[in-house]
C-alpha cells in the first residue's frame, strides 16, 4: 500500500464518525553514519511511517500518533472514545486551508536514503582519513501528504542532508561543527569538518588557561547562538505561553525585548535548510516572518488553537497541538571573523554548548554548559583555551545584550540544534560564567 | 503469559538465518510494540487525548567487523527481510574502514517469558475514566494558599512495551511491560514573581498506580514550595559550606555523575559527538572517587521501578550493578559490544527505546545506597550550612565532572537547624567533590521517575533515580 492509499484508508474510517479530522502521514526513508574513534560505530537505515490523526467532535479533540503501517485498530479507538471525552478549552475550528504542495527533491540523497548505501558518503567526505573523530551523518526523503475534513488535501516531499562531526586533537582540546541542507552538498560538509579541525588543533596550541567566575564579554558561535536561539524560539510557541513555560507574554508584542541587532525569523519557506515546508500541520499556508525584528518582538507562533486563546490569527505554525518553527533565519551583521574577534576585544570564545536548563522558565533564568574548544581572547586574538564552563543569567538579558552580529553564516543542526537555523556568530557584551 | 503479540516468532527466525546465510557474523530481530494512552488537562481541564502505537522490527546484523542496523514499522515478511538487506549492506559497507573491528562478548544467554503483573489491568477501566479520576484529584486540591497559580499543566500516560528478541547465538526473551507515567507544570506567581515546578512520577504495573504514585500528595507539596519559594524565601547565603541533600537531588546527582559516566559506551567514545565522554576514561576502576560513604548501584530488578526489567534487548540476564562501592569507582555499565571491546561481560545495560532504535548501554535505576542517619542527625551538628530540598536546574559537562544543582525549595542551616527559606542555592560541585564531602547518609530511600535521553536518534527511556538524605562537606553555593 502506498501512502496515499494508507491516508485513504485512514480518512475512510474518521470521516463518518468525527466531523473534523486532520490525516498526516510522513514517509521517511533515512540512513545514519555514525562515527566513533575515528571510524563508523554503526550504520542505521529507517524506513517507517509517522501517522498523526487529528478528531475532533462538539469541540472534544483527539490527537493521536502511530508509528506503525497498519494504525487502523488505533485510529478506530480514537474516534471511539472521542464522545465521551469533554469540550477542551483549546479547540479552535480547523482553519481554511491555504497550503500549496511542495517539491524539493535531491536525486543524489533520495538514491543515498533509499538505499541504506554509505559508501559514497564515506568516500566523498573522505571519513577514512579522519583523526580522532565522532559524529554522525543523516541522508532522508522525507515525503508528507496532508488530508483535513475542510478540504486540504497536499502533498509534499523534500531531502535532508545533515551532520556534525567533533574532532579530538587530545582529550582536553576538541572543536564541534554541523551542518544542514535540502542538497546533498559535501563541500559544505567538508568545511563544517574543517572548522571542527581547524577549533580543536587551535585548542591544543594554545596555553592552558584557567577562568574565574564572574561575568564576562562572550562571542558565541553559531553552534551556541543556534541552541540559545532555539529557547527563545521555544518560548515564542503560544502553546509556551498558555502553559506557563514562557518567558515572554502576549502583551509584549511590539515591545523592544532584545538589542536592535538581533533579528530571528521563521523562514518555512528557505529552500536550502530541511524545515522547508509550503504548509503547517493545519493545512495553512506557511510564511516567513520575523519573530524578533530589531529587537522587537513581532509575534508569537500559532496555529489556529492558542490563535484563538490568544486572541490573534494563526501564523502557519501549527504542530495540531504544539506550534513551532520550520527554519531559523538571524540576519547577519556587517563584521567578519576576525572583526568580530577584535570587537570581543578581551572575553571567551565560546564554540559549542549543551545541556540547556531552566531554573524557571516564566523568568528565563537559565545555565548551560559550554564543551570543545573554549578560547580565551586578549586583545582581540586567541590567547589561552579553557576547560568548559557555564553560561548562566537570563535569556532576556541575553538577548538583549547582543553586541554585534558576524556577516558570516552556517547552516546548523545538530543533536542540541534541533531546528535547521542559519546562524551568524554573536558577540554578548555581559553574561555570567561559573567556572570550577 | 504474554498476550497480543502481532507476530510470529518464526518470522524473527528466518530474518536472522537470512542474515546468516548472507554472511552475517551475529543477527539478532527484534519485534517491539509500544501501545499507549495518554492525555493532559490544563486547571483540570481536557486539553486533548491521545492513542499510540509504535509497532515494527528491528534488525542488527555484523558483517566482517561492521554493524548495521535497520528496522521497519511493517510486520509483512518481505518487509523485514528486506530491512535485513539493508542492515547487512550498511555494515558491510561501514566494515571497510573499520580498524577495530565490532563484535559481541560472549554470554549466558536467556531463553525466557516474563511480563510484569498489574493489580488493575490497563483496559479494565474505561479510558474516559481514567480522565475523570484524575480530574477528581485535581478538583481536591487546595489552590488557595497564598499565591496565584497560573497555571496547571497534569498529563497521564499509560503503556504496554511487548518484545520478542532473538539472536543467533540463541537468546529468546518475550516480554511485556506494562508502565504508567505521569507529569506535572505548576506556574504560579506572586508579588511581579513567577516560578514554575516541573516533576514526574512513574512505575511499571497497572492503574493501581494511580494511586501507588500518590499523585496529589505530590501535586500539594509542590504547590507548598512554590508558595515557600515566592513568597518566604530570601537570598542564600554563598561560599563553601555543609550542605544537605534530598533524595530529589541526590537521586539526579548519581544518575548524572555516577550512572552516565559509568556507561562503558561513553567510555569507550561511542557517543563522544552526543552524550559526550566520561571522567571514568581517566580515573580507572578500582580507584577513589568518594568517602566509604559513598556507593551507588543501578538495579533494573527492582520490582515496580519505571526501569524495570529482567533481560536486556541482547538476551542477557539482568542483575543489580554496583557503580561506586564504598567510595571506589567499581562497575561499569555495559552492553555485549562495549563488554567485548574491553574483554570483559555485559551485565544486561542494553536497552532500546522502540523498533526504531538500536540496544545501547543505558540505566535503569540508578540508586545511592542508604545510611542509618536520621534527617534531624544529619543537620544538628552543621554551624551555618543549606538544606536542598527540591530542584529546578541542573545540567553537567560532557565529562559528567562539574555538574550544577539549584534548589527550588532550600533552607539555610544554622546551629544545626533550618533558620529560613532561601532561593535559588546553586550547588557546583566536580564528581570527586561531590563523593568525597559525603560524610554522613540517611535511612531513607525515596525514587524519583525521569525519561533519560541518549542516543542518535535520542532515546528517551524510563528510569528511576533516588536515595536518601545525604551530607555533604565544605562545598561550594553560588
Amino acid at each position: 500500500m502506498n501512502v496515499v492509499e494508507l491516508v485513504e484508508e485512514i480518512v475512510k474510517i474518521v470521516k463518518d464518525t468525527v466531523p473534523e479530522y486532520v490525516v498526516i502521514l510522513d514517509e521517511k526513508t533515512s540512513t545514519m553514519l555514525k562515527i566513533a574513534n575515528g571510524q563508523p560505530s554503526v550504520v542505521q537505515s529507517w524506513k517507517e511511517y509517522w501517522i498523526d490523526l487529528y478528531a475532533a467532535k462538539d469541540q472534544k479533540i483527539m490527537a493521536s500518533s502511530f508509528r506503525f503501517s497498519k494504525p487502523e485498530e488505533a485510529v478506530q479507538k480514537t474516534v471511539k472514545i472521542i464522545d465521551k471525552l469533554q469540550p477542551s478549552p483549546l479547540y479552535a475550528p480547523l482553519p481554511d486551508p491555504s497550503g500549496k504542495p511542495y517539491s524539493l527533491v535531491d536525486k543524489t540523497l533520495e538514491e543515498m536514503a533509499i538505499t541504506g548505501d554509505v559508501t559514497r558518503l564515506i568516500e566523498d567526505l573522505e571519513l577514512g582519513e579522519l583523526p580522532n573523530s565522532a559524529g554522525a551523518i543523516t541522508v532522508s526523503i522525507e515525503k508528507r501528504v496532508l488530508r483535513t475534513s475542510n478540504g486540504a488535501d497536499l502533498e509534499g516531499a523534500r531531502t535532508h542532508f545533515n551532520g556534525y562531526m567533533r574532532i579530538f586533537a587530545d582529550d582536553d582540546s576538541s572543536g564541534q561543527w554541523s551542518w544542514t541542507s535540502t542538497k546533498y552538498d559535501p563541500i559544505q560538509a567538508k568545511k563544517s569538518i574543517s572548522t571542527a579541525v581547524n577549533l580543536a588543533e587551535e585548542c591544543k596550541k594554545l596555553p592552558r588557561e584557567k577562568i574565574e567566575t564572574g561575568k564576562y564579554r562572550v562571542l558565541l558561535s553559531p553552534m551556541v547562538a543556534g541552541n540559545l536561539i532555539e529557547s527563545v524560539i521555544r518560548a515564542a510557541s503560544g502553546a509556551s505561553v498558555i502553559f506557563g513555560m514562557s518567558f515572554f507574554r502576549p502583551d509584549q508584542i511590539g515591545q523592544q525585548l532584545a538589542s536592535e541587532k538581533l533579528t530571528i525569523i521563521d523562514r518555512p519557506l528557505m529552500e536550502s535548510l530541511p524545515g522547508f515546508s509550503t504548509f503547517d500541520d493545519e493545512g495553512v499556508a506557511t510564511r516567513d516572518k520575523p519573530i524578533i525584528e530589531r529587537g522587537v518582538l513581532k509575534t508569537l507562533l500559532h496555529n489556529s488553537k492558542t490563535a484563538k486563546l490568544l486572541k490573534a490569527e494563526t501564523t502557519g505554525n501549527a504542530g495540531i497541538i504544539w506550534p513551532t518553527a520550520f527554519n531559523i533565519e538571524v540576519v547577519p551583521g556587517d563584521l567578519n571573523d576576525e572583526e568580530m574577534m577584535e570587537v570581543l576585544g578581551n572575553g571567551l570564545y565560546a564554540t559549542n554548548n549543551w545541556y540547556t536548563r531552566f531554573q524557571n522558565y516564566p523568568e528565563g533564568l537559565f545555565s548551560t554548559v559550554t564543551r570543545d574548544a573554549l578560547i580565551v581572547v586578549k586583545n582581540g586574538k586567541p590567547a589561552g583555551c579553557a576547560a568548559r564552563a557555564r553560561i548562566t543569567g537570563s535569556m532576556l538579558d541575553l538577548i538583549k545584550n547582543v553586541e554585534a552580529v558576524g556577516k558570516t553564516r552556517w547552516p546548523i543542526e545538530w543533536w542540541e540544534v534541533r531546528l535547521p537555523s542559519l546562524l551568524p556568530h554573536l558577540l554578548i557584551s555581559e553574561i555570567g560564567i561559573t567556572s570550577e | 503469559m504474554v498476550k497480543e503479540v502481532q507476530v510470529d516468532p518464526q518470522l524473527l527466525t528466518k530474518a536472522v538465518d537470512k542474515a546468516l546465510e548472507m554472511g552475517a557474523e551475529y543477527a539478532e530481530a527484534r519485534y517491539h510494540r509500544v501501545t499507549g494512552f495518554s492525555f493532559t488537562l490544563m486547571n483540570g481541564y481536557l486539553i486533548g487525548a491521545s492513542y499510540m502505537d509504535s509497532t515494527g522490527v528491528a534488525i542488527r546484523t555484523i558483517v566482517n567487523g561492521g554493524l548495521g542496523f535497520a528496522s521497519t514499522d511493517s510486520l509483512e515478511e518481505n518487509d523485514v527481510l528486506e530491512s535485513v538487506g539493508r542492515a547487512f549492506k550498511g555494515a558491510r559497507a561501514s566494515s571497510t574502514i573499520v580498524k577495530d573491528r565490532i563484535g559481541l562478548s560472549r554470554e549466558r544467554l536467556g531463553n525466557a517469558k516474563y511480563e510484569v503483573r498489574q493489580q488493575k489491568p490497563i483496559g479494565s477501566v474505561d479510558d474516559s475514566e481514567i480522565i475523570t479520576t484524575i480530574q477528581e484529584i485535581y478538583k481536591s486540591l487546595d489552590m488557595n494558599i497564598g499565591i496565584d497559580v497560573k497555571n496547571v499543566l497534569l498529563g497521564f500516560t499509560y503503556n504496554i512495551e511487548d518484545k520478542i528478541i532473538v539472536t543467533s547465538d540463541g537468546a529468546f526473551i518475550e516480554s511485556r511491560i506494562p508502565r504508567v507515567n505521569m507529569f506535572y507544570s505548576i506556574t504560579a506567581e506572586h508579588g511581579g514573581e513567577r516560578a514554575n515546578r516541573w516533576n514526574q512520577l512513574g512505575g511499571t504495573g497497572g492503574l493501581e498506580l494511580i494511586e501507588d504514585l500518590k499523585l496529589k500528595e505530590n501535586l500539594e507539596d509542590d504547590l507548598r514550595s512554590l508558595k515557600i519559594y515566592l513568597v518566604e524565601a530570601g537570598t542564600p547565603p554563598r561560599g563553601k559550606m555543609d550542605v544537605v541533600i534530598g533524595p530529589e537531588v541526590v537521586g539526579l546527582a548519581v544518575h548524572e555523575s555516577a550512572g552516565h559516566p559509568s556507561e562503558a559506551d561513553r567510555v569507550m567514545g561511542r557517543e563522544a559527538a552526543q552524550a559526550g565522554l566520561s571522567y571514568r576514561r581517566r580515573m580507572k576502576t578500582g580507584e577513589k572517587i568518594g568517602s566509604e560513604h559513598a556507593t551507588v548501584i543501578d538495579d533494573p530488578t527492582i520490582p515496580g521501578s519505571y526501569g524495570f526489567y529482567l533481560y536486556d534487548d541482547e538476551g542477557v540476564p539482568a542483575r543489580p550493578r554496583y557503580l561506586i562501592r564504598n567510595g571506589v569507582l567499581d562497575e561499569f555499565l555495559h552492553n555485549r559490544e562495549t563488554a567485548y571491546a574491553m574483554n570483559t561481560q555485559s551485565n544486561a545495560s542494553a536497552r532500546a527505546k522502540e523498533w526504531w532504535a538500536e540496544p545501547i548501554v543505558r540505566m535503569a535505576n540508578t540508586y545511592f545506597a542508604p545510611g542509618d542517619y536520621r534527617f534531624e542527625e544529619l543537620i544538628e551538628d552543621i554551624k551555618h550550612g543549606i538544606y536542598i530540598k527540591k530542584y529546578m536546574e541542573w545540567n553537567i559537562d560532557d565529562y559528567r565532572w562539574v555538574a550544577r544543582y539549584v534548589g527550588l525549595e532550600a533552607y539555610e542551616i544554622k546551629d544545626g537547624r533550618l533558620v529560613r527559606p532561601v532561593k535559588n542555592p546553586a550547588l557546583e560541585v566536580n564528581s570527586l567533590e561531590f563523593y568525597s564531602s559525603v560524610d554522613a547518609v540517611g535511612r531513607d530511600l525515596e525514587f524519583q521517575a525521569g525519561t533519560c535521553g541518549k542516543g542518535e536518534p535520542g532515546q528517551g527511556v524510563p528510569v528511576w533515580f533516588g536515595g536518601p538524605h545525604i551530607r555533604l562537606r565544605g562545598v561550594r553555593i553560588l
